[in-house]
């Protein structure tokens, strides 16, 4: 074969070499930004609509887990201090700026709880009353001691948790939904800790859409 | 046909790459994001002095999901000249001191709840020291980072009336020991 093929086949394959090399390294952080697009609910305990993982913070924590962590829960703690709920969706639809949503509560087994809206971009939501959660503390509550939170954009009666839209360009919003929220419990009893599937939590209802 | 069954082992080859890529890309978050917050915090607020942060709002946009119930302070440590001293007043509302590696690993922390309530009212002594130091030779209450570098986070209950977990938090430092 002369000289001159074997220089031409010896350039193909450091192309398809250097063509393979780009290509998975796109492909790899294509991969790994969907996986961690997908929050917590890949590999966490479901309660509900609800999803935790009782690993967050710790070292057990798998790879996959701990780069959620760090994007969308940096400085998380350990789940004796405090364990985490993330609601993104309802009935599998994810939550939207144009429907309104009803939270129905009680008090949980902790030491103090709070609900805080974020928005797709992991940050709180700009509102004019800088209103961006409610607590075992500041909520209205009916006599029996249970409560309802209203999210919408919209002004609500009682407890309305005002959302909108985010403060980072729409241009780099990955998620699917327009917001999330965030329940805490610090210093959770023992049922979250052990059974965090089935211990008692609020439920999130879709109440309509414009 | 030949052609064909190459192109196939090529993309298959790609693929299974890929897939595994995703996982080592993956072990780099964690650090890189610490990394970010390490140089970018120490640059604004300095290192191995506690920083006490306004409450967090809308505009609170250096680390993602802050807690508008919360009041926090922190304290960016870099071992390699020393141990720290960190001392923190224990207000009576939830009160925490939370330590993180730079791989984001919580790999000690100390509260006032449950069965550290003994805590409340007290004025908290730690000594951190690195990796290489040996913690018998300190007394006291010793937490030893697995790294020399990393983040303390002290969070207060900031609900109601903040004046007590403002004061406390104020009156903490973070300082060679």
């Amino acid at each position: 074969m002369p000289t001159k093929n074997l220089g031409v086949i010896d350039k193909m394959k450091m192309f398809r070499w250097i063509a393979a090399a780009l290509l998975t390294l796109v492909l790899s952080a294509v991969l790994m930004v969907r996986t961690i697009g997908t929050g917590l609910s890949a590999m966490s305990a479901q309660n509900g609509n609800w999803v935790t993982n009782v690993s967050t913070g710790s070292a057990d924590a798998g790879i996959m887990l701990k780069a959620t962590v760090a994007v969308g829960g940096l400085l998380a703690s350990t789940r004796e201090n405090s364990m985490y709920y993330r609601l993104n969706s309802v009935a599998g639809e994810p939550l939207r700026l144009n429907c309104r949503y009803r939270i129905e509560g009680d008090d949980y087994d902790a030491d103090w709880w709070s609900i805080t809206a974020y928005g797709w971009d992991n940050y709180l939501i700009p509102n004019r009353l800088k209103r961006y959660s409610f607590n075992n503390e500041n909520i209205l509550r009916r006599e029996d001691g249970s409560w309802v939170i209203h999210v919408a954009a919209n002004e609500q009666p009682e407890n309305w948790l005002p959302v909108g839209p985010s403060g980072a360009p729409t241009w780099r919003k990955l998620p699917d939904y327009d917001f999330d929220l965030l329940l805490r419990l610090y210093t959770p009893g023992r049922a979250y800790l052990e059974e965090p599937q089935s211990a008692a939590l609020p439920t999130v209802t879709l109440e309509g859409c414009s | 046909m030949k052609w064909l069954t190459t192109l196939l082992k090529w993309v298959l080859g790609v693929f299974l790459c890929a897939w595994v890529g995703q996982y080592l890309l993956a072990l780099l978050i964690p650090n890189l994001v610490m990394e970010i917050l390490y140089q970018m915090g120490g640059a604004e607020v300095g290192y191995n002095s506690l920083s006490v942060n306004p409450r967090p709002d809308e505009t609170s946009r250096q680390v993602v999901r802050p807690s508008p119930d919360l009041l926090y302070a922190n304290c960016i440590f870099n071992l390699e000249q020393g141990p720290l001293a960190i001392e923190a007043p224990v207000p009576e509302r939830y009160w925490s001191m939370q330590f993180y590696q730079m791989n984001t690993d919580n790999f000690a922390g100390i509260t006032n709840q449950r069965d550290e309530s003994y805590r409340v009212g007290t004025v908290v002594k730690v000594t951190l020291i690195g990796p290489d130091n040996n913690p018998g030779d300190y007394s006291g209450e010793v937490i030893q980072s697995p790294t020399q570098r990393g983040i303390m986070l002290l969070r207060a209950s900031g609900i109601g009336d903040d004046a007590k977990a403002r004061a406390a938090l104020d009156k903490s430092s973070c300082s060679p020991a």
